[in-house]
């Protein structure tokens, strides 16, 4: 008898072990990282705060952030990540895209419910009114989709895990120009737009850089739908590239229309153009068209692959960079908790300005000394409604 | 000021009104008596946004650029729209009703655009002046004036409200109050009892453009960014629905419906998402039942006399088919 449960257990041991080693083997996984120990000290819960803008018209981004943030969560739990018997929780506020409701929520979660730290807001002109409270406070804040210029020098507790568009477009630019040969370019740009409009400030600096003059300049509101006056007349001057800073709304419609007027040289865009739907959209005339990105989906990362397989499992939907820089956010954080074995908010923030090399789907991932993030972007090329790796495809 | 302050937020604290909440409820009480100053005068004037968006953009460009003490740059953003109101109430003015709403709409996509463009337009003159090219940053268009400070406090939109408070007492018994619920009443006939129409009616119009300035002063002080988009169309039908809600009976109206329409989100966080359903099913609620606006006795007294002839006429309301 004795025997026979013997042998029992012992199977049973192997028929539970063997899936985990078999998955260990096939699939990387997130918290891998044995950078540091398994904390001891941290009580049984810890929380975090999270500022998205959940309605209005912003919840298309704060929608799947909030997905994104909670899956990392539920993966952390699981996995056991910040120890045995400690439970992270997400603590979601609404922002709806409102400064004020930011700088409310921002209040609530930093001295109400005193929280461990604090993720988002989404907007980056949310983050300038919210973030001070919590800086004031000493606790981390982490924007996972501001890209505004300046952010972090609001103080030594502000973070981001999202690349400025100061870090995408430059090495766009210089990549585009070593491959295209570019001498001259027509810039077109929304004015209207914080998002466009800083996106055309770094397009005009990475193209001083690089020696690339600029022909033509021309400007758009959001909403319009007739570009073909500031295509004519950038297209006049025969550029060897177009540079556009739009939104994918407006993107849809310049790439279309600058096709119309018979150009098919290509169309090197800001971050609004680095989108699914607006290749869908513009069908076969987003061929050409260049985007620099933090991240996309068709990134060969191993853990980017298991994250997107992950999310679809998870919501039926797939992820897009700020559902994806949130998801990484979140396991930022957490590492910052788990390193610093402690759920004191200055030992959090120390933690996690010291993270180096940590590995996540926007491939290695390290912050600078402004507290800034830093891995590498990917320029990318459409072809036939996909993006592909520019340069690769030669 | 702290005395009263500090057990006044530990008893709203509980129930989600923390003190950068309770500064917003203040500003947007100022809003509120702007907008009640115009409808009061018998002018459906939407422009508040666009004079609050005027008087923010000149404090913050005094504290900030030119270092001015937040009193200073207070009275200089009040004047700023006083004195851009006197140019578009004389023509505007003279429209009434809805047109009169529709040209302060106008009015206030102007300013919105205007600031959206200003650089761009500087720049172009200055390049044309001196004849090279310029780049000129001032207010930075769509970006946003960022890291203003934070100078504004509780204790200044309190005193501020209550010597707002004082002067609309004395404004009401006044000759020109009086001047002005005349007009409401019927312009045609004010004009024909010896009251200068266009004058009080463009008085009034400036009081709330400056109103609307301080709010945008304080505002900007307390959000530490100002950026076109915060004062559009949606800023003005926010401060119309402070008016709708509170009633414009008495001046205490716009302020009690700019405080609960302000705090209301805010308390009811609990209901995630959905929380700002509420604010819409409320001013529904009110405008159906409460056509006066919240502060209002004759409407509380005829809602209650509806409800008890409701109550006695039909003693059984389950056997009712209407």
């Amino acid at each position: 008898m004795r025997k026979v449960c013997l042998a029992l257990s012992f199977l049973l041991i192997g028929v539970l072990a063997l899936p985990v080693l078999a998955q260990d083997m096939e699939t990387p996984q997130m918290g891998w990282w044995d950078e540091c120990a398994t904390p001891e000290n941290l009580p049984d819960t810890v929380t975090i705060g999270v500022v998205f803008g959940l309605s209005g018209p912003i919840s298309v981004y704060g929608g799947p952030q909030q997905q994104a943030v909670q899956l990392a969560v539920d993966e952390i739990n699981e996995s056991g990540y910040l120890g045995e018997g400690t439970t992270l929780v997400a603590m979601f506020e609404d922002s709806a895209g409102d400064a004020e409701q930011a700088i409310a929520a921002m209040t609530k979660l930093v001295e109400e419910d005193q929280v461990v730290a604090v993720i988002g807001p989404t907007l980056s002109t949310e983050a300038f009114s919210a973030d001070p409270v919590a800086q004031e406070n000493g606790t981390v804040v982490m924007g996972v989709s501001n890209t505004a210029i300046g952010l972090t020098d609001m103080g030594d507790f502000v973070f981001r895990d999202s690349l400025p568009e100061s870090s995408v477009i430059p090495g766009t630019i210089a990549q585009a120009t070593e491959v295209l040969g570019l001498e001259k370019v027509g810039v077109l740009y929304g004015n209207d737009d914080d998002f466009t409009l800083s996106g055309y400030d770094v397009f005009v600096q990475a193209l001083e850089d690089n020696n690339v003059a600029i022909t033509n300049e021309q400007t758009f509101a959001r909403g319009d739908v007739d570009f073909n006056p500031q295509l004519t007349a950038l297209l006049a001057d025969e550029p060897d590239a177009l540079v556009v800073s739009a939104l994918a709304a407006e993107a849809v419609q310049i790439i279309t229309q600058a096709r119309d007027l018979g150009y098919e040289g290509p169309i090197i865009g800001g971050n609004g153009l680095n989108s699914p739907s607006v290749l869908e959209q513009s069908g076969d005339a987003s061929n050409g068209v260049i985007v620099g990105a933090a991240w996309n989906i068709a990134s060969p990362d191993p853990l980017s692959e298991v994250w997107v397989s992950n999310y679809q499992a998870a919501y039926d939907a797939t992820p897009d960079q700020f559902a994806t820089q949130a998801y990484t956010g979140a396991w930022l954080m957490a590492t910052a908790i788990r390193c610093g074995d402690s759920a004191d908010r200055t030992a959090v923030r120390d933690a996690l300005a010291a993270i180096q090399d940590f590995p996540t789907p926007l491939g290695t991932f390290s912050f600078d000394e402004d507290r800034n993030p830093v891995h590498t972007p990917v320029v990318q090329i459409a072809q036939n409604g996909a993006f592909g790796v520019l340069g690769a495809e030669e | 000021m702290d005395a009263v302050l500090t057990p006044l937020l530990d008893i709203l604290r509980p129930i989600g009104i923390t003190e950068p909440v309770l500064q917003f409820m203040l500003v947007n009480a100022i809003l509120g008596v702007s907008i009640y100053l115009t409808l009061h005068a018998g002018m459906f004037s939407l422009a508040s946004a666009g004079f609050m968006a005027i008087g923010a953009y000149v404090g913050a460009l005094l504290t900030q650029q030119s270092d001015w003490p937040l009193w200073a740059a207070l009275l200089g953003g009040m004047a700023a729209a006083g004195v851009i109101a006197v140019p578009i109430g004389l023509p505007t003015l003279r429209l009434r009703d809805i047109y009169l709403a529709i040209a302060t709409i106008g009015f206030g996509e102007v300013v919105r655009v205007l600031i959206l463009n200003f650089d761009d337009i500087a720049a172009s003159v200055l390049t044309t002046l001196q004849g090279e090219r310029v780049r000129f940053r001032l207010i930075e268009g769509a970006r946003g004036i960022k890291g203003i400070p934070t100078l504004t406090e509780t204790w200044h939109l309190i005193l501020f409200l209550i010597v707002l408070g004082y002067l609309l007492t004395r404004l009401h018994r006044s000759r020109f109050g009086r001047a002005m619920a005349a007009i409401r009443q019927d312009e045609t006939v004010a004009a024909n009892m010896g009251i200068n129409v266009v004058y009080v009616k463009n008085m009034v119009f400036i009081l709330s453009a400056v109103l609307a300035g301080a709010a945008g002063v304080f505002s900007a002080h307390l959000t530490r960014i100002i950026t076109p988009a915060a004062f559009g169309f949606d800023k003005a039908v926010d401060i119309l629905a402070f008016a709708v809600l509170g009633g414009t009976s008495t001046w205490i109206g716009p302020i009690v419906g700019a405080m609960v329409l302000t705090a209301m989100p805010e308390v009811l966080r609990f209901l995630k998402e959905f929380r700002g359903v509420f604010n819409g099913l409320v001013l529904l609620v009110v405008i159906v039942y409460l056509p006066g606006g919240l502060v209002n006795p004759a409407g509380w007294s005829r809602l209650w006399q509806r409800l008890g002839r409701a109550q006695t006429a039909s003693p059984s309301p389950s056997t009712g088919v209407d």
